[in-house]
């Protein structure tokens, strides 16, 4: 995510520019949005098909993700081991289905925690005004500069190498992005009629946030983490690269690419379909990502 | 301007003054005892030998002292002792960083030439098939991560075609990772200066100066770019922390001696004095660049330099 996406997710405006659409809900704008967009569908169909596929990973795999000598060693590509084996005889198909379960619980996991500390600092900054606002944002602009590589190498280097740790560490990293987004939206809606009219009903703080600014700040954040998944993905991913996220033999992509890089001159599989499987998913949730946005922003359409 | 440089200045002291307290807090957070953990993989080390450790690193003392303390000596350009070799971690930082910085300098420039192009071709040809062509281009740049693009070139330039050594520290070296940086960030420039180009070319002044029949070239490159750049330089600066980010990958897979390569081994190697310079080695540079570039923007933009 760069700094326009994020401007332009935060300026995503409530109001329907389309009278045919002004009575849809907007969950079901959105649906229509994206089926009716080329490559929002195509990342849909992916980010499902990835869902399926984590699930009914045992159904699909032929073998365990860990079985050693389930064939030959470095056995090329071929009928009975779609993707080949790697050093250990591991069938590569299995271990990249495996994979697909670490992928979408490192965006689970990593997006949830920065979506739930980014938005209760968002939201709170954005809300509270004064001096808690001061601090909290600075500290996100503090935070912000660093990038989330940063971030995430100091996290990783006080928790410890793991995959946990990683998705942890990637969580945190995307903290000052979804704080932002949450903040400038909180902003907005914050001087609008209706929430000054409850204000002046005399709703309390905790209705003032969670019934007025909550639900027209969830439209942006679909947006923001939409996208976060594939940043997350991605990030997660290189520090598995790096050895400093799942470790051997856990069938994580990154993982995997880095403990088959002393084959890849004898066995390009072992490097090509756990990297294929990174970029399909990636461009999934980016095709998504990007899909919802142009629903949600009719400006955007027009383009 | 000048007010405009004193707030900005302030501002980056800040940001700096902040990550000395989150660097010297560091070693804190670490679930266990750091200097066992530090020490875990030298054999024979005694608990005497432990204890005069944590005196050396301050860490008998209140957490305030230790952060003065620390303070004090960053002040005086002592960044500490690296755990492993015993080596003063400022002199190992600035042997490594002009590597980094050349890295991430040379694939800026591969990004800009091919983002600004594609981009600015893009918008120009808005709608058409080399505009959706680009963009999906553009789509599965952002979407390959660099270590895979950095194997994969390996494999074909370096090990199949032998036109370029596999590692090494020489300018040739230079060539694949740069390229690798390069290519993946010039996918987001090319789709932010393609929407920054769209904005200008709706514009009023774009229409009147096309009506008025003036040459398309001109328009095009005295009109519309000279106005177009103004969001672009920006998204340079952040596009080089970006690159900063990258680089400590790309390192690692071409064996380029930069600082991340250093700073993945020290994690590794649990060095945290090594790792706390890296830090905040990284955040100097970082908030430098985003200086030089309000500077730029403010150069290019003069409603910010009056304001």
């Amino acid at each position: 995510m760069t700094d326009e996406e994020l401007a332009s997710a935060a300026e995503l405006p409530s109001t329907v520019e389309d009278p045919e659409e002004a009575h849809l809900a907007w969950p079901l704008r959105l649906l229509r949005g994206i089926l009716g967009n080329t490559g929002a569908t195509a990342g849909l169909v992916i980010v499902t098909a990835l869902i399926f596929v984590a699930l009914f990973a045992d159904v699909i795999a032929p073998y365990d993700a860990d079985q050693m000598g389930a064939g030959r060693r470095l056995t090329p590509p071929n009928a009975a081991y779609w993707f080949g084996t790697d050093e250990f005889g591991r069938d590569m198909f299995s271990r990249v289905i495996f994979g697909a379960q670490l992928t979408i619980q490192v965006g689970v996991i990593a997006v949830g925690i920065s979506l739930t500390v980014g938005l209760l600092v968002g939201l709170v900054g954005g809300y509270a005004g004064g001096w808690l606002e001061r601090v909290l944002m600075r500290g996100v602009d503090v935070l912000f500069s660093f990038t989330e590589t940063l971030i995430a190498l100091a996290a990783v280097a006080v928790l410890g190498p793991s995959l946990t740790n990683a998705m942890i560490a990637v969580g945190i990293a995307a903290v000052p992005f979804y704080a932002r987004v949450t903040y400038s939206v909180a902003l907005v809606e914050k001087n609008r009629p209706y929430f000054e009219a409850a204000y002046a009903a005399g709703a309390g703080h905790l209705r003032l946030i969670f019934i007025h600014l909550l639900p027209n700040i969830v439209p942006p954040l679909i947006v923001v983490a939409t996208l976060g998944v594939s940043t997350a993905v991605l990030a997660a991913a290189g520090l598995s690269f790096l050895g400093l996220g799942a470790q051997p033999p856990s069938p994580e992509w990154g993982a995997m690419l880095s403990a088959g890089r002393d084959y890849f001159n004898r066995a390009p599989w072992i490097m090509l379909y756990p990297g294929i499987a990174i970029v399909v998913t990636v461009l999934g949730f980016n095709l998504l990502g990007d899909g919802i946005r142009e629903a949600l922003d009719p400006r955007q359409r027009k383009v | 301007m000048l007010r405009y440089l004193v707030k900005r200045i302030f501002a980056a002291l800040i940001t700096i003054w902040v990550t000395t307290i989150a660097v010297s807090m560091l070693i804190h957070v670490v679930p266990g005892d750091p200097v066992q953990i530090m020490y875990a993989q030298s054999q024979g080390t005694t608990p005497e030998q432990l204890e005069e450790v944590r005196h050396r690193l301050g860490l008998d003392r209140p957490l305030v002292e230790q952060y003065a303390l620390y303070m004090g000596r960053l002040l005086q350009g002592d960044f500490g002792k690296t755990i492993r070799g015993e080596q003063p971690v400022l002199d190992l930082l600035l042997l490594r960083l002009p590597y980094t910085l050349a890295l991430a300098a040379a694939a800026l420039v591969i990004a800009a030439a091919i983002g600004l192009t594609c981009g600015f071709f893009a918008a120009y040809k808005r709608g058409t098939a080399y505009d959706t062509g680009l963009m999906v281009a553009a789509i599965f740049g952002v979407s390959i991560p660099h270590f895979w693009l950095g194997l994969i070139l390996l494999f074909v330039f370096a090990v199949n075609l032998n036109w370029l050594p596999v590692a090494g520290s020489g300018p040739e070296n230079l060539i694949l990772p740069a390229i690798t940086l390069g290519v993946t960030n010039a996918a987001i420039i090319a789709r932010l200066t393609r929407s920054s180009m769209i904005d200008v070319f709706d514009q009023d002044f774009i229409r009147t100066a096309r009506a008025k029949g003036m040459p398309r070239a001109i328009v095009l490159y005295r009109h519309a770019l000279k106005s177009g750049l103004v969001p672009i330089v920006t998204m340079m600066g952040l596009q080089f922390t970006y690159m900063m980010g990258g680089a400590i990958v790309v390192e690692n897979v071409f064996g380029w001696n930069g600082v991340g390569r250093m700073a993945i081994q020290a994690i590794f190697q649990r060095d945290y004095p090594l790792i706390q310079g890296f830090i905040l080695m990284f955040a100097c540079v970082v908030v430098t660049v985003s200086i030089i570039i309000d500077m730029m923007y403010a150069w290019l933009d003069p409603r910010i330099r009056y304001e």
